[in-house]
């Protein structure tokens, strides 16, 4: 009897030892993500071949992503600038910067990021999410990281040891960046009112209608059509910036030429993209203040009296923030769109359609170490 | 079993070998390369180096891009349609030229090329997006009009002064078909290599001449853009070698 039960002991146990080599042995067994619903208004998006869509991946970038051991001090993760409450901002004109005073930008939000410019950063200097992820963590201001040092950390760790190994196999800088860019495209703002609106669900308030109609319009006093042109650069779905070519980036008139920043131009080399910024999306807007690359605006209504008659002119100024005017006769001394206080208030209850509650607060993108993770 | 064999391979060869007889001959590739221009030179961006051609000042070009849609193909009468045919020409590039490329056409040769610049009205009405229409991009409007069809957008000087130029043209009844006629010896081994000028000049200077002082912007008015679309009917010529 014994004997029986020590041979089947013995047997359970080889069997177990053996599954667990060969659990760690054979491939990633990541999950693809199946289907996740976003209106196809957003339009087409690709994910990189070598990165798809999985669960595994997605879990795992959500705790990187959330891990301040992924800091050089430990105490700093990209949640720390990007909080969800906050649609990923940090409610910041300038992030503190480790060394002492600030960041040269503003924390952007980060929302809808399959969709929209294929370049990252507000002068695009990063041409994909996997290239984007590893920056902040290695920048001596921001995570001050050495990679080397972060993968001997993270090996050391059970949990992710586990987590590698289902999503990608192995623990490295490069599925580092894979991993929290699966986790990034995944958060996908999709439920506004806009959103319901355009599916037919709710209605707008007039006011609100109002302002939508501003906001999608180019101003032409030939056919007496007012707008707020903000389409022209802000897409009318997304309403972040084009997706083709560098069409997502462009000069909206903050600075003059003595003080333009260098913007894209200090990655292209082309004189004509000077100042010229990344269009942020403007989905959840009314909860990222404060606005702008430096955040110079502390609220929506300083940035509609900057559109409206705030505009600095320079040499790359966009001409069609420049042309846009909604007063027939010639301005005096402002540049602007020149519209009514209740034109501007309307295009201001319009952008507050794009927040969506149930993405500041889908507990799947919240933090995984509080709570039930 | 032998006999059957014998059988099977016999009718293997006599169904290939009326496959290739019958089946669709030649088949022809084309490719269309778009060649920017101001009148005779290569277009160039962000200097101002034009002259306003109906009065004075110089001017620069920022941007200029236009919808191009429905490319059909034909010859003796055989009709070729390319399937959701919107190509976006732009032309930031070194060579400020575009290029659209048609494999395996089923057509033996071409003697005619058929194209809107803009879009019919089916696609022009829709959010869908097809071909290079995208709602969310830079040519999507107002949607009561549709797409821009042609957008030119630059910056006027007259002296110091600088102001904006900026044309916009759409509405459906302002897209305009282009029919060119192939010379018979253009095609080598089944491959058509057709160049195209895109001459900007034209949208000021063509059947309407143009001052940009007086008429610096184009969008909504319907006078305005028919005529512009008037002008740019004759925007495109075919450059035969
Ligand atoms: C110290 C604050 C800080 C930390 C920590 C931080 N970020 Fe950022 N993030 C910023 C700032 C500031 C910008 C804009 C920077 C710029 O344009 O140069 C930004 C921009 C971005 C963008 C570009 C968004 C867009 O639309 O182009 C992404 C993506 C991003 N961060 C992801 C991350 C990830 C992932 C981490 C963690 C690995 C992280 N950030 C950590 C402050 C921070
Ligand atoms: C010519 C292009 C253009 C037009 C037209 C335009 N914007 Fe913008 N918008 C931008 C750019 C570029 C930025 C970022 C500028 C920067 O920070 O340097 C921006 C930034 C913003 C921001 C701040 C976003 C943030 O995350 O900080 C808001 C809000 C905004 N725009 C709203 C509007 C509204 C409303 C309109 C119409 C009244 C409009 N924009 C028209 C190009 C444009």
């Amino acid at each position: 009897m014994l004997r029986v039960f020590l041979t089947a002991a013995v047997a359970v146990v080889i069997a177990a030892t053996a599954w667990v080599f060969w659990d760690r042995a054979r491939g990633p067994t990541a999950t693809p993500i199946a289907g996740f619903s976003a209106p196809f208004v957003f339009g087409r998006f690709a994910v990189p071949p070598d990165n798809p869509l999985t669960q595994e991946a997605f879990a795992l970038g959500r705790h990187l992503f959330y891990d301040p051991s992924l800091s050089g001090n430990n105490q700093v993760s990209c949640a720390t600038c990007h909080m969800q409450a906050l649609a990923f901002t940090d409610g910041l004109a300038k992030s503190p910067a480790l060394s002492g005073g600030e960041l040269e930008f503003s924390s952007m939000s980060l929302i809808n990021l399959l969709w929209g410019q294929e370049r990252f950063f507000w002068d695009g200097r990063a041409t994909s999410l996997e290239a984007q992820a590893l920056m902040p963590i290695q920048h001596p201001d921001e995570m001050d990281q050495d990679l080397d040092a972060l993968i001997t950390e993270l090996q050391a760790s059970r949990d992710y040891r586990r987590m590698f190994r289902k999503a990608y196999g192995e623990v490295s800088a490069e599925n580092v960046a894979r991993a929290l860019s699966t986790f990034m495209r995944m958060l996908i703002s999709s439920d506004s009112k806009y959103d319901r609106f355009l599916r037919g669900e709710v209605r707008l308030t007039a006011q609100e209608e109002h302002g939508r109609k501003l906001f999608m319009a180019h101003p032409d006093t030939k056919v007496s059509l007012r707008g707020g042109n903000c389409i022209d650069c802000h897409s009318q779905f997304l309403t972040s910036g084009f997706r083709d070519a560098l069409d997502g980036f462009s000069n909206n008139g903050l600075d003059s030429d003595d003080d333009l920043p260098d913007g894209l131009m200090a990655v292209t080399g082309n004189p004509a993209h000077k100042g010229f910024f990344k269009v942020p999306t403007l989905r959840n807007i009314a909860v990222t203040a404060p606005y702008m690359h430096d955040g110079r605006f502390e609220t929506l209504e300083e940035v509609m009296d900057h559109y409206n008659d705030g505009i600095v002119v320079s040499d790359t100024l966009s001409p069609l923030i420049l042309e846009a005017d909604n007063a027939p006769e010639a301005g005096q001394g402002t540049v602007g769109l020149r519209m009514t206080p209740d034109e501007v208030q309307s295009i201001i209850a319009f952008l507050n359609t794009l927040t969506d509650e149930g993405f500041l607060t889908n507990t799947q993108f919240s933090n995984p170490f509080e709570g039930d993770g | 079993m032998r006999i059957w064999m014998t059988g099977l391979a016999i009718l293997l060869f006599v169904g290939g070998a009326l496959f290739f007889a019958l089946g669709p001959q030649r088949t022809t590739s084309i490719t269309l390369t778009f060649h920017a221009k101001m009148g005779d030179h290569p277009l160039v961006f962000d200097e101002f180096v034009y002259e306003n051609p109906g009065g004075r000042g110089t001017f620069r070009v920022r941007d200029f891009r236009l919808y191009l849609s429905n490319l059909t193909l034909s010859q003796d009468g055989a009709l070729f349609a390319e399937p959701d045919s919107y190509h976006l020409l732009r032309f930031d590039n070194p060579e400020t030229t575009n290029s659209i490329r048609l494999n395996d056409i089923p057509l033996g040769s071409i003697e005619n090329v058929r194209f809107m610049i803009g879009v019919d009205p089916e696609a022009n009405g829709s959010i869908q997006p097809r071909g290079d229409l995208d709602p969310n991009s830079q040519m999507a409007w107002n949607w009561e009009v549709g797409y821009k069809f042609v957008v030119m957008e630059g910056t006027l000087r007259i002296g110091e002064e600088v102001s904006p130029l900026v044309y916009h043209v759409g509405f459906s009844d302002n897209a305009r078909e282009v029919d060119i006629q192939l010379p018979p010896d253009i095609a080598v081994e089944g491959d058509v290599d057709l160049h195209m000028n895109v001459d900007v000049a034209k949208l000021f200077d063509g059947p309407t001449q143009v001052d940009l002082r007086k008429l610096s912007s184009v969008k909504f008015n319907r006078d305005d853009a028919a005529m512009l679309a008037d002008n740019y009917a004759v925007m495109i010529t075919p450059s035969f070698k």
